[in-house]
């Protein structure tokens, strides 16, 4: 069965289209990336897959639920952790999770066992009872995942879980994921814009921009989809430059050479590879390799490579004339 | 149905988590009580008059005796005697003097010559309650002159009135109790309940409760159980600290009947305010603006109330207003509940009003709230 299966889910508001005819498929225990600049409609999507929002058109379903007329069936199913922090400040870190988890209806003897191994997997044991607003940040997403497993649901939706968190959570955030994916046969869901993020931890990812599905692939398949390879800066002295391009465009692997002053620069499918015949290569040929440098293509030169360069000029968040900066009218980032 | 009781923790746990609100939730009323029961004291006292005796014959004298037993008795005026008449108005203009006391020249003499005799009285209008109450006081010492002078000539029976208090003697303090115990209900409406869920706007949680499988019945439910325990609980401390301050102890007064209708009305009150608020602040997210609607409601339900007031001086339009405002209600029944020993019989009416306001602001609370961003 397929986890989550989308077809032309459009979404607009008024003139704006936040969602312009979106359609995937996520089969169950994948771990699903969803990568695209600010305000390419990544939060509009997660929310319309959450319930929370209603699509313009299309459809989309949640483990073979309609999540529109089967709202409510398709809320128990789910975990979600909000881009924001969700937890309220006056509550324990235990009370958080059992009152949510009699919001899904989950009795006594049920909540008290899986809030204990939760709260010891994502390391809060020892401050459950204390009040989240002790918590640090990285304290509080931990809690708000664990909280979004209480259920056991079969698909996990994360929104930028990460943003905002210092490396050291980060990381404690990523072994977390893998290790519920690996125990429970999870699906997971999971919105990012750091490249790191998605290729550490995606089967598969999918590039947003304005509302659309630009690229979707495996991380190795979307590298090789773009011109960019892998690139290698080596120093060379004592050799002719024009003939070493020459020779270098010959070798297998290599898809362009060029030279600057006495750097060779050449580009290869696998960069780590094709060093050592090209070093070997220009010593044969007499020159000397003063140094190597290889730059790895990366996710970010595909995510670039799809999105663009320029700064996004966001869409202009919605104020209210009455009310002033009070509260923006937030709607999918 | 589980679901519901577990809003309902959390709201308690909250609650309990800022005794800072607590403490104020209970003190505002009682220190409103206590302002108030000594600032509109029932009567007025010590009202500045000045008297200007131009005539300083026999009956002027007379008439400064009948002033001082005034001031010496209830305490109404406070006399002050002064020769120019000039310096007494300005002292009026100036605010000084509550009122200006003017005995003519020839005074006496006409008098005693039962000419018309006139003495001229400057009020200071502008403070109408107590213009009214020092020509009330003035004309009262008054009459006893005449009727000395009368009775020299001939008796008459008099028609005296004499006032009959229906009920046991009740103090002004004790009067507001109700009025105070309306406002503890309306504070705790407005700082509980739906004004939880504005919070939860602003804070952006809500969105966490939305994800969850949760009804919009579950979250009003939830959130008004909260809001009606929390308020029962601060009105009866209120009720109980109030009465003890004003020495009315109505726990020896009352009868165990009465107080089960008294908690009746006091729970009916605050359902139907809960249910106001869900009405108003439904779509709101933002505390700023429950902070202004919440002065603003207060005084539009609780001055119109019959608290501090009665209904029947108010004109039309206002009387309409009291007629649909539910604190009226709950002020008549809870007055009659405290000092008439009234029973069902009396109360049956406001108890059946306040039930069908709290259903109808209930479900319309229901309807205004959206369970979406």
């Amino acid at each position: 069965m397929r986890a989550i299966e989308t077809t032309d889910l459009v979404k607009k508001y008024g003139e704006l289209t936040a969602l312009g005819g979106v359609s995937l498929d996520v089969p169950e225990g994948e771990f699903f990336g969803l990568l695209g600049p600010n305000g390419a409609g990544k939060t509009t999507l997660i929310r319309i897959l959450t319930t929370l929002l209603k699509p313009t058109a299309g459809a989309a379903r949640v483990m073979g639920h309609d999540v529109v007329k089967e709202n409510a069936l398709v809320r128990a199913l789910i975990g979600v952790v909000p881009q924001a922090m969700t937890s309220d400040l006056d509550l324990t870190g235990y009370e958080t999770m059992d009152i949510y988890a009699r919001f899904y209806g989950m009795h006594r003897k049920e909540r008290g066992g899986r809030i204990d191994e939760l709260l010891d997997m994502v390391g809060l044991k020892d401050r459950a009872k204390d009040l989240v607003a002790t918590y640090s940040g990285g304290m509080r997403r931990r809690l708000e995942i664990a909280r979004g497993l209480v259920h056991k649901p079969a698909v996990l939706i994360l929104d930028e879980p990460t943003i905002g968190l210092d490396p050291q959570s980060r990381h404690v955030v990523w072994e977390l994921l893998e290790r519920f994916r690996n125990a429970d046969k999870l699906t997971i869901l999971l919105t990012t814009h750091y490249m790191e993020e998605a290729e550490s931890l995606c089967d598969r990812v999918a590039i947003i921009d304005y509302g659309k599905i630009v690229a979707l692939d495996t991380v190795p398949g979307l590298k090789k989809q773009i011109p960019q390879k892998d690139s290698i800066e080596l120093g060379v002295t004592g050799v002719d430059m024009e003939r070493a391009v020459e020779w270098a465009k010959k070798l297998s692997g290599v898809t362009t050479a060029s030279y600057r002053e006495s750097t060779l620069l050449v580009s290869a499918d696998h960069g780590a590879e094709a060093i050592p015949a090209i070093v070997e290569g220009l010593r044969g040929m007499g020159g000397r390799v003063a140094r190597v440098m290889l730059k790895e293509q990366t996710l970010e030169d595909v995510f670039i490579h799809y999105t663009g360069r320029p700064i996004r000029e966001e869409e202009a968040k919605k104020v209210s004339f009455l009310l002033g900066a009070g509260v923006p009218t937030k709607w999918g980032k | 149905m589980h679901r519901f009781l577990a809003i309902l923790e959390r709201d308690l746990r909250k609650f309990i988590r800022n005794p800072l609100v607590v403490a104020m939730s209970l003190l505002m009323p009682i220190i409103y009580l206590v302002i108030l029961g000594n600032s509109f004291q029932g009567e007025l006292k010590n009202l500045p008059v000045a008297v200007v005796d131009l005539d300083g014959g026999p009956y002027s004298e007379k008439v400064m005796e009948l002033f001082r037993a005034v001031e010496a008795g209830p305490a109404t005026l406070d006399i002050m005697q002064v020769a120019d008449q000039g310096f007494a108005m300005e002292g009026l203009r100036e605010g000084v003097f509550k009122a200006v006391v003017v005995i003519p020249g020839g005074f006496s003499r006409d008098v005693m010559r039962r000419n018309l005799s006139e003495i001229g009285l400057y009020l200071d209008n502008a403070e109408t309650i107590s213009a009214l109450t020092i020509r009330a006081s003035i004309t009262g010492a008054l009459s006893a002159l005449k009727d000395e002078f009368v009775s020299i000539r001939e008796e008459r029976a008099q028609m005296r009135l004499r006032d009959i208090e229906l009920y046991k003697k009740i103090d002004y303090d004790q009067t507001l109790i109700p009025g105070v115990v309306i406002m503890a209900i309306f504070l705790g409406a407005m700082t509980t309940g739906a004004f939880n869920m504005v919070m939860d706007k602003f804070l952006g949680v809500e969105e966490s409760y939305f994800l969850t499988p949760l009804s919009k019945t579950d979250i009003v439910m939830g959130l008004i159980a909260s809001g009606l325990l929390i308020t029962t609980f601060l009105a009866l401390i209120v009720l109980f600290v109030g009465s003890l301050i004003s020495g009315l102890f109505f726990w020896g007064g009352i009868s165990f009947g009465a107080f089960v209708l008294m908690l009746a009305v006091i729970i009916l009150s605050t359902l139907g305010l809960q249910g106001l608020m869900f009405m108003i602040m439904g779509r709101i997210n933002h505390p700023r603006i429950v902070g202004v609607l919440g002065g603003f409601l207060n005084v539009i339900l609780f001055f119109p109330s019959g608290a501090i007031y009665p209904i029947e001086s108010f004109p039309g339009w206002l009387k309409a207003f009291a007629f649909v405002n539910p604190e009226t209600y709950s002020v008549h029944a809870m007055r009659a509940l405290l000092f008439k020993s009234a029973g069902l019989q009396a109360v049956q009416g406001d108890i059946a009003f306040l039930a069908v306001f709290a259903l109808i602001s209930v479900l319309l609370g229901m309807l205004v709230f959206k369970r979406a961003l």
